[in-house]
C-alpha cells in the first residue's frame, strides 16, 4: 500500500514529465524539423543557460515566434478544458458531465457564428483585422457567459442551483443555441460557411503570444483556486445535504464551480473554437489512475488535458501537411477509443 | 436544555408535515423518534439538521437559535446520518470517513487518529482501503456511521472528554440494513456517546431496539408529538394502536429488562381488501 503523499507526488511527477515530453516533441516537429536537443537549447538560452548544441537564428525565430505560441496555447486551453470537466463532473456528481452540458460551447458557437455571418453588414469590422480579432473574442466569450448565466438562472430555487433542473435547462439552451446556429449556417455564403465549419471544429491556428496572454489569466485563476475548494468538492460527492451537514457552504461551492468552469472554457473557445472531448475524457482517465480525490484529480487533469491537446494539435498539423485537420476532430478520434476502452474496463470490474 | 423546539411548523409542497410541534431534550440523552410512515419523523430530523430554512417556529440548540447559527458552527455542533446516500465515486472507506473531519480542516492536528478510531469503533478498519462502492449495504451504513462519529469527536477516544452541552447527533434510521450484531453495536456506541454528554436523536422503526436503548421516546402522529416519555410510558397497546393502526401486546420477559412489543394480529386480523373489493372501490 503506497502512502498517499507519495502517490500524489508520483502522479503529478508522471503527468508533468509527460507534458514536458509532449511540449518538446510538438515544438520540434513540423514543416521545419528541430531536434529535441535544439528545442531544449533554444528554450534554455532564453533564460541565460547556453548548452553546447548548434542551431541557427532562423530556427530559433521559427520556434519562438511560430511553434511555441501555438504549443503554449494548446497547453493552456487543454488544461482549462480538463479542469472545467473535472469541476463539472464534481458539481453534477456524475463522471459523464462535460463543459458542453451547461451551455458554454453552444452559447459561444452561437455568437461566433452570428458574428461571422453578420459582420459583412458592419464594414468597419472587416476593414480592421486586429479589431475583428478582438471583437470576435469578446463576443464569443460573452455568448458563453450569457448561455451559462441563463442555464444557471433557470435552475435556481431559493437561491440555490438545483442540479437536475440545471441539466434540463442546459439541454434546452443548447437546443435553442444550436437551432439559431443552424439558421445562421443555412443563410451563410460559401465563404462564411468555411470559416463557420473551421471554427466549430476548433483550431489552434490563430495562436500568437497575444492570444496566449489573452487566454492565460482565465485559465490560471481557476487553476489556482479550484484546488482550494477540492476537499469541499470531495465532501459534496456524498450528496448536497450530507455536504451541508458536514460544514460545506453548498450554495457558494456550486456558484464557484460554475464560474471557474465557465472561465476556464470560455476564453479558450473564444480564440480556438469548440474543442470537444478533452473535458469529458481527461478527468475520467486521471480518475482511473489517481482515484476520485479532487485535490489530486484537478491538477493532474490540467496536466493531462494539456498533453492531450498538444499532441492532438501536433497530429492535426502534421498528418496531412501542409493542410491542417481541425483539432476538435483529432481530440475526438484519439479520445473516443480510449473512452470506450475505459467503459469496457469499468464494466468488467463491476461484473465480479 | 440542549434542544428546544417550539411551535415548529414545516410545510412541504404546500402541505404541513409538522404542525406546531413542541419538544425538548437534555444533554446526554438518547431519544428515539417513532411513528408510522409519513407522520413526519424524517422531516423533523431534517428540520433539526437545518435543511428547511423556511420553517416556522423556533429551533434552538444549546440555547442558540438555529437561524443565527452558521453552517460551519452547525457542523461543529451537530452531525447527521441521513437515510439515502448517493455516493457514486470510488472513494476509499478511509477517505469517506475522513470527510467527517471537513469542518475542522486545519484546526485539529490528530484528524487521522480520530478517523482510525472511528473506523475501529464501527469495525470497518480492515476495509479502510476498499472502494466504498464495493461494500454491501450494511457495511456502507457502518462506514457512514464512522464518518458521523468522526465528525462528533474532539479527541480520538469517546471516553476521552465530556461532550455535555456541546454535541448533537441526529441519526435517521441508522441501523437499516445492518445485521443484528452490528445493530446492537451501533446503538451501544450511541449509548456510549450519550453517556459522554452527546444528545442523540434517532429515528428507529424497531420496537425492541428502541425499548432496549432509548431513554426518551417521541411517538409522532399527524406532525405532532402524540406521546412522549420513557419506554414504559409510551409503549402501551393504546398508544401503539392509535399511531400504527395495529393491535399489539406489550410483554415482559424474565430475560430482558425492557418491555417487548408483539403484534396481536392473530386475534384481531388486519382486513386487507380482496382483489374484487379493491377493484370495486375504484
Amino acid at each position: 500500500m503506497m502512502n498517499t503523499g507519495l502517490k500524489r507526488f508520483s502522479a503529478v511527477a508522471f503527468f508533468s514529465a509527460l507534458l514536458l515530453l509532449a511540449i518538446i516533441l510538438s515544438t520540434g516537429i513540423g514543416a521545419m524539423s528541430i531536434s529535441p536537443a535544439q528545442v531544449v537549447a533554444i528554450l534554455l538560452s532564453k533564460i541565460g543557460i547556453h548548452l553546447p548544441v548548434e542551431y541557427n537564428e532562423g530556427t530559433a525565430a521559427v520556434l519562438w515566434m511560430i511553434r511555441l505560441p501555438r504549443v503554449v496555447l494548446g497547453v493552456i486551453i487543454g488544461a482549462g478544458l480538463a479542469i472545467a470537466g473535472a469541476a463539472l463532473q464534481g458539481l453534477f456528481r456524475n463522471p459523464l458531465a462535460d463543459p458542453g452540458l451547461i451551455g458554454v460551447s453552444s452559447g459561444a458557437s452561437l455568437t461566433a457564428v452570428m458574428l461571422i455571418v453578420l459582420q459583412s453588414s458592419f464594414p468597419f469590422l472587416t476593414d480592421n483585422h486586429l479589431l475583428q480579432f478582438y471583437v470576435m473574442n469578446i463576443v464569443t466569450f460573452g455568448g458563453a457567459i450569457i448561455a451559462v448565466l441563463l442555464v444557471f438562472r433557470i435552475s435556481l430555487r431559493n437561491g440555490q442551483a438545483v442540479m437536475s433542473t440545471m441539466l434540463l435547462a442546459g439541454i434546452a439552451i443548447n437546443a435553442l443555441c444550436n437551432a439559431i446556429t443552424g439558421l445562421m449556417t443555412y443563410i451563410s455564403t460559401n465563404e462564411q460557411l468555411r470559416s463557420i465549419v473551421f471554427w466549430l471544429m476548433g483550431s489552434l491556428g490563430g495562436a500568437s503570444w497575444q492570444t496566449v496572454l489573452a487566454v492565460l489569466p482565465f485559465v490560471l485563476i481557476p487553476l489556482i483556486l479550484l484546488p482550494r475548494i477540492a476537499q469541499a468538492l470531495n465532501v459534496y460527492a456524498l450528496g448536497e445535504r450530507e455536504a451541508m451537514h458536514s460544514g460545506v457552504k453548498v450554495g457558494r461551492l456550486k456558484t464557484q464551480l460554475i464560474i471557474f468552469a465557465t472561465m476556464a472554457v470560455a476564453a479558450g473557445v473564444a480564440v480556438a473554437g469548440v474543442i470537444g472531448f478533452v473535458g469529458l475524457v481527461v478527468p475520467h482517465i486521471v480518475r482511473q489512475i489517481t482515484g476520485p480525490d479532487n485535490r489530486i484529480l484537478i491538477p493532474c487533469s490540467a496536466l493531462l488535458g494539456a498533453v492531450l491537446l498538444t499532441v492532438s494539435d501536433l497530429l492535426c498539423r502534421t498528418i496531412a501537411a501542409p493542410a491542417e485537420i481541425p483539432v476538435g476532430i483529432v481530440t475526438a478520434i484519439i479520445g473516443t477509443p480510449f473512452f470506450i476502452w475505459l467503459i469496457l474496463k469499468e464494466k468488467k470490474s463491476l461484473a465480479i | 436544555m440542549m434542544l428546544e423546539v417550539e411551535k415548529l411548523t414545516v410545510e412541504l409542497g404546500g402541505r404541513p408535515i409538522l404542525h406546531n410541534l413542541d419538544l425538548t431534550a437534555g444533554t446526554g440523552e438518547l431519544c428515539v423518534l417513532m411513528g408510522a410512515n409519513g407522520e413526519g419523523k424524517s422531516t423533523l430530523l431534517r428540520a433539526l439538521a437545518g435543511e428547511y430554512p423556511g420553517y416556522k417556529g423556533r429551533i434552538a440548540m444549546a440555547g442558540k437559535d438555529l437561524r443565527n447559527t452558521s453552517i460551519k458552527e452547525q457542523a461543529q455542533q451537530r452531525a447527521v446520518l441521513s437515510q439515502q446516500l448517493s455516493l457514486h465515486l470510488p472513494f476509499t472507506v478511509e477517505e469517506v470517513v475522513m470527510m467527517g473531519r471537513f469542518v475542522y480542516t486545519g484546526t485539529h492536528a490528530n484528524d487521522k487518529e480520530m478517523v482510525q478510531y472511528a473506523m475501529k469503533q464501527l469495525q470497518v478498519f480492515d476495509l479502510r482501503d476498499r472502494s466504498f462502492l464495493t461494500l454491501s449495504g450494511g457495511q456502507k451504513q457502518r462506514v457512514q456511521m464512522a464518518r458521523v462519529l468522526a465528525q462528533v469527536l474532539e479527541v480520538p477516544d469517546i471516553n476521552g472528554m465530556d461532550y455535555a452541552g456541546k454535541k448533537i447527533l441526529l441519526l435517521d434510521e441508522p441501523v437499516t440494513g445492518m445485521d443484528i450484531l452490528h445493530q446492537q453495536l451501533s446503538l451501544q456506541l450511541a449509548t456510549q456517546l450519550a453517556q459522554q454528554g452527546v444528545l442523540v436523536v434517532a429515528v428507529l422503526h424497531d420496537f425492541q431496539l428502541t425499548a432496549a436503548y432509548a431513554q426518551r421516546v417521541w411517538l409522532l402522529k399527524h406532525g405532532r408529538v402524540f406521546s412522549e416519555g420513557g419506554v414504559r410510558q409510551v409503549f402501551t397497546p393504546v398508544n401503539i394502536e392509535a399511531c400504527f393502526g395495529i393491535a399489539v401486546h406489550v410483554l415482559d420477559h424474565p430475560g430482558v429488562s425492557y418491555p417487548l412489543v408483539v403484534t396481536a394480529a392473530g386475534q384481531h386480523p388486519i382486513h386487507l381488501p380482496t382483489a374484487a373489493q379493491a377493484i370495486k372501490s375504484f
